[in-house]
């Protein structure tokens, strides 16, 4: 999928491409619509949909039981990676206006890759960075938008039924959370293309930021490595989850099936990158996805290094440094700058 | 003209590009330093034309996406040496800020735009730097100062000769540490690159440099080692790589008369080096400088400015008070004038003479006599006068004035008198040579800032701010420009800059500049030099090739200075340059015969003559003397023992 030029349509208008654009524009499709004042907070970036916490069982594939197993040094560890890839995806979510108090969200969704080189970050130069800008409104609600607005490809309803079948109420919550639902399919579709097109063309290991397991190519692939930093699903029911929150900086877990539902297999574990003393449970604790292979053990552990070593530099002052790869960061800063 | 582009232009809100100041990124390896110059080109057109903009760099800024040195810390667990083991390099930046040196179009003069930053070829320099104007065929009057360098751009840089040496504007000042090469070469430089490139329809240009300190401008027309890495600038710049082959200097004699007070007084190098003697007249018409205002009063003022007008070259007539006719030619003559005068005076009692009171006379006596004393070797009781040859300077000639070895005063008097004489030739018109550039380094005490007005200091003033119309450059230099007077200082059009001292730099003279730049000055290379000049908005910074001349330090080496020996020796020294066929033993045989005031004064007029003969011509200086077969042998025998034969009586009706 190429964004941008998937963003060029015959709209006689110009198809925005900031937030202050965007709300030019929807003026002039819903000239009754009330614009937000982008000076206030109200029109600030929407955070991401999250799941509920929940504990899981793991599926454990690797020995009997889960059990810590050290893979370097607590500290001081010099370690070479083997990811010459790093990707990652970016949204970015305003509510521009109010149309008789619909919600008019416009997002900016974002997915790129950054290759190492001399030990250097730059622009992955194969696989140009992915940019989507579309408006996300529930149409059922709005009938007097104009056609040509309505029937624009940039344009995704977002008042249709979900998986369930569930059509979202005019209430302005409902139909914002299901936006952002939308939203967040739209850039995981981001990142699975660019996953994928690197395991068919690459041959060296990419760390995606993220699951890898919405894509059949990528769960399968033995280049792609997802690492997961929200534990909003933990796999660590009963006696697992001492050894999960007891893990040390070094230290992994046994290697466990992960299978959510409607999605792909994959072999993960847990890696300790940093010691979690005097900080919460979950502090510098990732779960790695990659594929299953028959030499599981030797592949964990030379991943769980590959992720420990991505550790330094540093990926302050993100907010998420104890779990970020310095690699990841980089890519988020590069997204920001070009979206 | 570089077409890959090395740098993008950047603005923020809260760093904005400016008309006269852009910020640009690039690469890390990128050739782009503080100094270099470099070109944006713009995207969008302004009156149907894409602006291109020229800048220098003048500050750099290196950064990461690093938010706190403590996080680095962390990142590497207190421990340096892992950092290097890191698989991945933060992101870092290299931002440079340029001062703009040129817009095009000129008009509208708008801030500079976003566009692609490429670093600047030979032709751009040219128009960064306004040098096309006076770099065009048939109006060419450009001076090559030196090689401008940044990546693969090797770039000669011009000074217009109308803004250097005049009409529009002249001077040029050199401020540098002492010891590295700065000042001295690039003087020596810079006027072969003017002998070399100064239009010959500007007509004729000569120079005239006071060596003020050691042997630094004693070796001028000897040649300096150069290897080939100093020889190809000089191809470049189209200057011949050798000494200057046009050169004459200046020197007055010791106290003793004998020798000359210079480092270049190696018998080898005499042929091209003059005495510099003045006499009462040459001395008298700058008395100022010589007698500060608690020596003289208004009074004492008024009788030098009678002797001036009435005695000197006069015939004073015996009156009450002198005792016979006086013609005042010289220290001597006006000793007696002075001794006849007091003892008239005394004798008759009287307390004044022609409205000047005995005291005055007294006082003046005192301090004109003791002129002769203060400048021995340059002032002359004779009244013996050897000078410049103002009226027939030649174009493309180095006349050096040595006043190294010199008491202050005497410098002083030399400085003063050679300038305003030079001033005056040029104002007639009859100097010899339309232009003439006057080198004067110790600027700082010439001219300095602060203390009291000197006669000096006031005449160079005049040639700051007057000279240029006149065709009288000062090509000035010192340690220390802001020790020097702000007036003569800023009348130079051109200035340049060496390696500074970083107590300088901090001087509110160079605030102007930013941090990157004094931090480039106070630590320049030998050779490399901070141009500012009248066409060019921002300081240009250039190599200039080692001077083809013979260092002073070396000079004195190879050409060690001769030891004052006997009368007999110095005046061989002094005959032989001009006729190979002198010999000791016929010098010495003179000396036998004459005096010494006698042999000096027939030596000074040889040297001046410079006649075909010059044993003819010495010897015809001399009354005849038939000297006694013992005394000539014992001349022979012993230069120690010789005793000049007593000279006959002038009145004596029996000698030759």
């Amino acid at each position: 999928m190429n964004p941008a030029n998937s963003d060029r349509g015959d709209n006689e208008l110009s198809w925005p491409t900031s937030t202050h654009a965007a709300r030019r524009f929807i003026m002039r499709a819903l000239p009754h619509a009330s614009p937000m004042d982008l000076a206030t907070g109200e029109a600030e970036a929407r955070p991401r949909a999250d799941e509920p916490p929940v504990l899981a069982t793991p599926s454990v594939i690797e020995g009997s039981a889960l059990r810590a197993i050290r893979v370097a040094p607590a500290r001081g560890a010099r370690l070479e990676s083997g990811f010459l890839g790093f990707l990652d995806g970016a949204q970015d979510v305003r509510v521009v206006s109010h149309a008789d108090g619909i919600p008019i969200v416009w997002a900016t969704v974002s997915a790129a890759i950054r290759v190492r080189r001399n030990r250097r970050l730059t622009a992955f130069p194969r696989r140009a960075p992915a940019i989507s800008r579309r408006y996300y409104l529930p149409l059922r609600y709005l009938e007097e938008l104009e056609p040509a607005f309505r029937n624009d490809p940039r344009v995704v309803d977002s008042g249709r039924p979900d998986a369930s079948g569930v059509i979202p109420s005019r209430h302005p919550a409902a139909l914002l959370d299901r936006a952002l639902q939308r939203i967040q399919q739209d850039r995981e579709a981001l990142e699975q293309s660019l996953t994928e097109a690197w395991c068919e063309e690459e041959s060296s290991p990419i760390y995606v930021d993220g699951s890898i397991t919405a894509s059949a190519t990528a769960s399968r692939s033995s280049l792609a490595i997802g690492v997961v930093k929200s534990h909003r699903t933990l796999y660590a029911e009963g006696d697992a989850f001492r050894v999960v929150v007891g893990l040390d900086a070094g230290e992994r877990s046994s290697v466990f099936r992960v299978a959510p539902r409607g999605r792909h297999p994959v072999a993960s574990w847990y890696v300790r990158l940093r010691g979690a003393a005097g900080r919460d449970a979950l502090f510098g604790l990732v779960r790695v996805e990659a594929a299953e292979s028959d030499d599981l053990t030797f592949r964990a552990d030379e991943i769980s290094r590959w992720i420990i070593a991505e550790g330094s530099p540093l990926a302050l002052p993100d907010g998420r440094w104890d779990k970020m790869s310095y690699g990841i960061r980089d890519t988020e800063e590069f997204l920001r700058a070009i979206s | 003209m570089s077409n890959e582009p090395l740098g993008r232009v950047v603005a923020t809100e809260r760093r904005p590009n400016t008309p006269h100041e852009f910020h640009f990124w690039t690469a890390l390896d990128s050739p782009v330093g503080i100094g270099t110059i470099v070109r944006v080109d713009g995207s969008n057109p302004v009156n149907g034309q894409i602006p291109r903009v020229y800048g220098i760099v003048v500050e750099g800024f290196s950064y990461t996406d690093l938010q706190s040195p403590m996080h680095d810390v962390l990142g590497h667990d207190g421990t340096p040496g892992s950092a290097g083991f890191a698989v991945t390099e933060r992101a870092e930046i290299r931002l440079y800020s340029a001062a703009v040196l040129r817009q095009l179009p000129d008009e509208p003069l708008q801030p500079v735009p976003m566009g692609e930053v490429h670093l600047a070829g030979e032709d751009d320099v040219a128009v960064a730097l306004r040098m096309d104007s006076y770099l065009k065929e048939g109006a060419r009057t450009g001076i090559p100062i030196g090689v401008y360098r940044a990546g693969a751009t090797d770039s000669t840089i011009y000074l217009d000769a109308d803004f250097l040496l005049g009409p529009e504007a002249a001077h040029l000042n050199i401020s540098g540490m002492s010891g590295l090469a700065t000042k001295t070469s690039a003087v020596e430089w810079l006027l072969a690159s003017v002998f070399a490139h100064f239009p010959e329809d500007k007509g004729s240009i000569a120079a005239v440099c006071f060596n003020v300190k050691g042997p630094d401008l004693c070796f001028l027309d000897q040649p300096g080692p150069l290897d080939d890495r100093d020889l190809e600038p000089y191809e470049k710049m189209a200057v011949a790589a050798k000494p200057f082959d046009r050169v004459r200097y200046f020197a007055p004699y010791t106290a003793k008369g004998f020798a000359l007070n210079t480092l270049r007084s190696n018998e080898a190098l005499l042929d091209n080096v003059t005495p510099l003697t003045w006499g009462l007249r040459e001395v008298l018409q700058y008395a100022e400088v010589l007698l500060n205002r608690d020596d003289i009063d208004a009074k004492a003022d008024a009788l030098i400015d009678f002797i001036k007008e009435r005695v000197l070259d006069r015939v004073s007539d015996k009156d009450n008070y002198l005792s016979r006719d006086h013609t005042v030619q010289s220290f001597a003559d006006l000793e007696d004038w002075f001794r006849d005068l007091l003892r008239g005076l005394e004798k008759s009692n009287s307390d004044s003479w022609r409205t000047h009171h005995i005291a005055t006379i007294r006082k003046v006596r005192n301090r004109l006599s003791n002129l002769s004393t203060r400048c021995a070797g340059l002032v002359t009781d004779s009244g013996v006068v050897s000078d410049l040859p103002f009226g027939s300077f030649e174009d493309r000639m180095v006349y050096v004035v040595d006043v190294a070895t010199l008491e202050e005063d005497a410098q002083d008097l030399i400085f003063a008198r050679v300038v305003s004489k030079l001033r005056e030739h040029l104002e007639r018109r009859d100097l010899g040579v339309k232009h003439l550039i006057v080198f004067v380094d110790e600027l700082n005490k010439y001219a300095p800032s602060d203390g009291q007005d000197t006669y000096v200091r006031k005449m160079l003033l005049d040639i700051a701010e007057r000279g240029r119309y006149l065709g009288l450059v000062l090509f000035s230099a010192q340690q220390f420009r802001s020790q020097v007077h702000r007036r003569v200082v800023g009348n130079s059009g051109t200035s340049l800059f060496g390696r500074m001292d970083a107590d300088e730099l901090a001087t509110p003279g160079y605030s102007v500049l930013s941090a990157a730049i004094r931090t480039k000055l106070a630590t320049l290379e030998k050779g490399q030099l901070m141009v500012r000049h009248p066409h060019f908005t921002q300081p240009i910074f250039v190599r200039f090739p080692r001077p083809a001349v013979m260092l002073g330090r070396v000079g004195v080496e190879q050409f060690p200075q001769a030891v004052e020996s006997g009368l007999d020796v110095a005046l061989y020294r002094a005959l032989r340059p001009l006729d190979h066929s002198v010999t000791l033993p016929w010098v010495q045989k003179l000396v036998a015969l004459y005096d010494e005031a006698e042999l000096l004064k027939a030596r000074d007029a040889t040297i001046r003559a410079r006649p075909a003969s010059v044993k003819a011509y010495f010897e015809a200086q001399f009354r005849k003397v038939i000297p006694t077969e013992p005394a000539v042998a014992a001349a022979a025998a012993s230069r120690e023992e010789t005793r000049a034969v007593r000279t006959l009586p002038i009145d004596d009706p029996y000698g030759f």
